[in-house]
């Protein structure tokens, strides 16, 4: 399952990088593509920030039961902006188009092959995952921001021999 | 009469001083911050295979108050910091929001553990920052 999840974020993560450089964040001193997944930082009480992707991961079951292996576990993606302050925060909305745009071009296309990252470079592990598109629910707003959380089922083999 | 003569300059001054009074008078205790260095960024660091390094920094004067426990049973604890004493220390980390920068920290150093600093509370006097009320829980 770790595997799905590592490379299922690698995946978005470098495609942020090539569809939009400018999109970054520093998180711990760090400059990085503007996505995290928040079970892998550090626990703080720090607020999210604006204007980057954080996946958090959720339920995980048999995508048909006794029907073979396949898996499919969900992920939520929340991500939010208040726009810029030299225009008042007027321009919110155009900014969460540009989140909206970026989350929809890094998902696709919706597959990826799956690695082992345990020992820290990728090991292909033969097989790959996939998932459904993003589907743009109401926006939450929140005044002075306005974000979205949509969740996307991740559909892959579970490694046996992987935790 | 107050408003003929405008703000007395240096008058925070005063304010900051009591604050940190007070809290000698209170026991004026030292307490141990304990803050992540800067990640490597890198892949690794990203999918939380590499344990962020930290170094612990003494803060005082200061005090301490025992809150009662969240509803999950969790004990938490107030801790009130002089407001002088942080920013020194800020400034040396070349830090200009302190009460994100206590946020972002891995918590308070306590009987070993170390507890997740939840709420920041910034007491302003006369444009000082004279305390800090952190809340750590466990």
């Amino acid at each position: 399952m770790q595997p799905t999840k590592d490379s299922f974020y690698v995946a978005l993560r470098d495609r942020l990088a090539a569809v939009d450089p400018s999109r970054t964040v520093t998180l711990d001193g760090a400059t990085r593509p503007a996505i995290a997944v928040i079970e892998n930082e550090p626990p703080s009480g720090a607020p999210l920030l604006c204007d980057a992707f954080y996946l958090q991961w959720g339920n995980a079951r048999p995508a048909i039961p006794a029907l073979g292996n396949l898996m499919q576990m969900d992920c939520s993606i929340s991500y939010c902006t208040k726009g810029s302050t030299q225009n008042g925060s007027l321009d919110r909305g155009r900014d969460l188009a540009s989140l909206d745009s970026d989350l929809l071009s890094i998902c696709s296309p919706a597959q990826t092959a799956k690695n082992d990252y345990c020992s820290g470079t990728p090991v292909p592990l033969g097989s790959s995952l996939f998932w459904t598109q993003p589907v743009l629910n109401t926006a939450k707003s929140v005044p002075p921001y306005v974000g979205r959380d949509i969740t996307i089922t991740v559909f892959f083999y579970p490694e046996v021999n992987q935790s | 009469m107050a408003d003929q003569l405008g703000i007395i300059a240096g008058r925070s001054c005063s304010a900051v001083r009591f604050a940190d009074a007070m809290l000698q008078t209170l026991g004026g205790v030292q307490v141990t911050l304990r803050l992540s260095d800067p990640s490597s960024g890198d892949t690794s660091s990203q999918l939380g295979l590499e344990a962020p390094t930290a170094e612990d920094l003494s803060v005082s004067p200061a005090a301490v108050k025992m809150l009662e426990p969240v509803k999950d049973g969790n004990r938490r604890m107030e801790i009130v910091v002089s407001g002088t004493a942080l920013r020194v220390a800020a400034k040396n980390y070349g830090i200009e929001d302190i009460s994100a920068w206590l946020l972002s920290m891995q918590g308070v150093v306590t009987n070993g553990g170390v507890w997740r600093i939840a709420t920041v509370i910034v007491d302003k006097v006369c444009g000082a920052d004279c305390l800090y009320h952190l809340t750590a829980t466990e």
